[in-house]
């Protein structure tokens, strides 16, 4: 894990110092509201229905046990006790007072967390492969050049006033869990012919009220020259992205209105003025931040482990989970954990100070004292001894994280949607809850397999319902919440935009429609086929019959 | 009339350190030159009349926009003592762009102005993005200016000022940015 120096620990300091004037400033009336507005966003205080709301950055989602102790305090002090981990691995308090919050930041900066650039229209906190430098497979672990992004792009002079909030995701390995073609820049960490490190870069990618996959501007940047090239595409867009119109002022507009062949050539453009003018990043400081990314010590252990398998044949349910929540690790004799925080009936991405704690607990005791959060709002403990996952497979059970669903039907993707949020049009939780009670049985969600059901309250799509392979969007119908639901949507290597299929549902008829698409798919799939496969092999028809009938 | 830009609807002149007087004087388009002033026009009128202004007046400078073409500016820079980039409102980001690039990509030396309502807590990013000084409005606190400008002692990136990035302190090369102002 990366660790802080003296300069970044200064750093830290001000922005605390800062946000302390600032706040004093505000409460004396030096600062009108619409001039706080952007300064508190961009250290990520929000004000929302009942309270303000605080998000606070886990850097491409890696945490030490330490920090998630830190944050479990932080919900205990100055929260209701529980915190909220959400799609873009952050983690959300939802009761803040104002004038708790340059305390609450002075904690977090003890522990190197931050609220930085977690809102506002500026460049967001970075995200990563929830699995970086513990997969197989990966050309580079995406968490070095994550890094080197965060501190690049941390109070950047030129653009912490952008357009619109910009959004940076980095994937190192073929398969892409990091969704980067859904962002505003996505890195796909490559080799090229030369076998050179490098990125292909997406550009424009987006959700909201108009979806748009990236536009790949680039099949290979070469790796020293990333910085400059970033700032080429920022520099394009904060000077031309449109602000006249909050809707239209995300990169993927201005992709669009100028056509991604002038949009590049004005980006290539930009670039060849700029990129020798000492923006990239030196050396030498690339291997340093490297260096805190070498895989730790692991054990040299002989597979396979005969207790973990005889384990896996003694106990059904065990096996279960370790089927749907371990992935293999790059390391003989261990494993990848996904802690799914997706109880049945739960509200996803909740955790309560007691299970951080617990959390932090098993990751000392059996994960080098490391976590992961992913976007699919989990936790994950990236390096567990095969001969351990047992043992935590039990503590999980007892705080009520055992839950052998990650990757199924009841692992949704929820915003908070009505129940906390101001935008949000129609309550989200509460449909993820009803559910994920309809597919309980556990049996069930294994015969149905892998299925990504993503709900947003509103259309700004936080719960990205575009990227689900069953899509839920609520909105306001004459008063009435009421859902739409889009089939076919991804965020992975494949990505596409799911597809409204028909009229919406209403709260009550919602969850029954879900289960008739789920039913429709398991009467037409073929053996070993997944609900995305057999839906981008059949298409919308039979789906839409069992929703609404026979069409004539 | 042509009056003191520090006096234009009470608004003051400051630069990093507080107020300072100034002998800018903003015309109208429709204003005269006072032979041996210095006056500040705008955009049009400099591309109209840029050949009686700059035999008319002491010094010329001229107020843009943050989406002014950069391109049609550049044949006056070497004569121009003065831009001034107006932010539309607060949270308009492209004068910071248009600074860097005026310092950095066309060498203009001169005062760079930022005048509308950004707010003391972005004139460290100003600074760092080439501007020298700044018209705001009286209710601008100078005590908040002076706290704001040194709110950070180090950055990561670096910015026109030619400051040492902490990467470059990290390599111990404290001393690589400073020689070239």
């Amino acid at each position: 894990m990366y660790i802080y120096d003296d300069f970044d620990h200064t750093i830290a300091k001000q922005r605390v110092a800062e946000f302390r004037d600032q706040v004093n400033r505000r409460i004396k009336g030096e600062l009108t509201e619409e001039q706080f507005r952007p300064l508190r966003l961009m250290n990520g205080l929000y004000l929302q229905l009942h309270a303000y709301m605080l998000r606070i950055a886990v850097p491409y989602g890696t945490l030490s046990a330490a920090q998630m102790r830190k944050l479990a305090h932080i919900a205990r002090v100055y929260d209701r006790g529980y915190g909220h981990f959400t799609t873009r691995q952050n983690i959300q308090y939802n009761w803040i007072k104002l004038e708790q919050v340059p305390d609450l930041m002075a904690e977090l900066a003890t522990v190197q967390l931050h609220g930085n650039q977690t809102s506002g229209n500026c460049v967001r906190n970075v995200t990563a492969d929830h699995f970086s430098g513990v997969i197989d497979g990966e050309i580079e672990d995406p968490r070095i050049v994550s890094e080197a992004i965060r501190q690049w792009s941390t109070f950047h002079p030129e653009f912490s006033w952008l357009p619109r909030k910009f959004k940076i995701a980095v994937t190192g390995a073929e398969k892409d869990r990091a969704a980067v073609q859904w962002h505003d820049i996505g890195l796909h960490i490559v080799r090229d012919d030369a076998g050179e490190v490098g990125y292909a870069v997406y550009v424009g990618g987006g959700m909201g009220r108009i979806p748009v996959l990236a536009t790949k501007v680039r099949g290979f940047l070469p790796k020293r020259e990333l910085l400059s090239y970033l700032e080429a595409i920022l520099r394009v867009y904060n000077r031309y992205g449109r602000r006249d119109n909050i809707h239209k002022a995300r990169i993927k507009i201005l992709v669009r209105d100028l056509g991604p062949e002038e949009f590049i050539r004005q980006v290539e453009e930009e670039w060849e003025a700029s990129r020798h003018s000492g923006v990239n990043l030196p050396p030498e400081e690339e291997i340093r931040i490297a260096r805190y990314f070498e895989p730790p010590a692991y054990e040299k252990i002989a597979v396979p482990v005969a207790a973990f398998e005889d384990a896996k044949k003694a106990n059904r349910a065990f096996a279960q989970w370790i089927s749907t929540n371990v992935h293999p690790h790059k390391t003989p004799g261990y494993a990848i954990v996904t802690i799914s925080l997706k109880p049945i009936g739960g509200i996803p991405g909740d955790a309560s100070a007691e299970q951080m704690e617990a959390v932090a607990s098993l990751a000392e005791r059996f994960s080098l004292a490391e976590i992961r959060v992913s976007h699919i709002q989990n936790l994950v403990l990236p390096h567990v001894r095969q001969a351990d996952l047992f043992a935590v497979w039990q503590e999980l059970g007892k705080i009520g994280f055992a839950n052998a669903n990650a990757g199924l039907v009841t692992d949704i993707i929820a915003c908070p949607g009505l129940d906390y949020c101001s935008l949000a049009n129609a309550r989200s939780i509460p449909v993820a809850q009803r559910i994920s009670e309809r597919f309980a049985d556990l049996d069930r969600q294994h015969k149905i397999g892998a299925l990504q059901i993503k709900i947003s309250g509103c259309i700004n799509a936080c719960g990205h319902h575009h990227a689900g392979h069953i899509g839920i969007l609520g909105v306001d119908k004459a008063g009435q919440e009421f859902y739409q639901l889009t089939l076919g949507g991804a965020g992975d290597e494949t990505a596409s935009t799911g597809q409204l299929i028909g009229p919406g549902f209403s709260s009550d008829g919602i969850v029954d429609a879900v289960e008739k698409v789920i039913d429709a798919y398991l009467d037409l799939r073929q053996p070993n086929e997944t609900f995305i496969s057999a839906y981008r092999r059949v298409g919308p028809a039979p789906f839409k019959e069992k929703l609404y009938g026979v069409s004539r | 009339m042509a009056s003191p830009v520090n006096q234009v609807g009470s608004n003051r002149v400051l630069d990093r350190n507080g107020p300072i007087t100034d002998g800018w004087e903003r015309l109208a388009d429709d204003e005269t030159v006072k032979p041996g002033a210095a006056v500040l026009v705008s955009f049009q009128r400099l591309k109209n009349e840029h050949n009686a202004l700059f035999a008319e007046a002491a010094a010329v400078g001229v107020e843009v926009g943050g989406d002014v073409n950069l391109d049609e500016l550049e044949p006056f820079l070497p004569r121009l003592g003065l831009i001034v980039v107006r932010f539309a409102f607060m949270r308009d980001g492209r004068p910071f762009s248009v600074g860097r690039l005026l310092r950095e990509r066309f060498h203009y030396t001169r005062d760079l102005r930022a005048v509308g309502d950004f707010i003391p807590d972005q004139i460290l990013f100003l600074l760092r993005c080439g501007f020298n000084s700044f018209e705001a409005g009286p209710d601008f606190s100078v005590d908040a200016l002076k706290h704001g400008v040194a709110a950070y002692t180090v950055w990561y990136q670096r910015g026109v000022e030619r400051n040492v990035t902490i990467a470059e302190r990290r390599l111990g090369k404290e001393n690589l940015g400073q020689e070239s102002a």
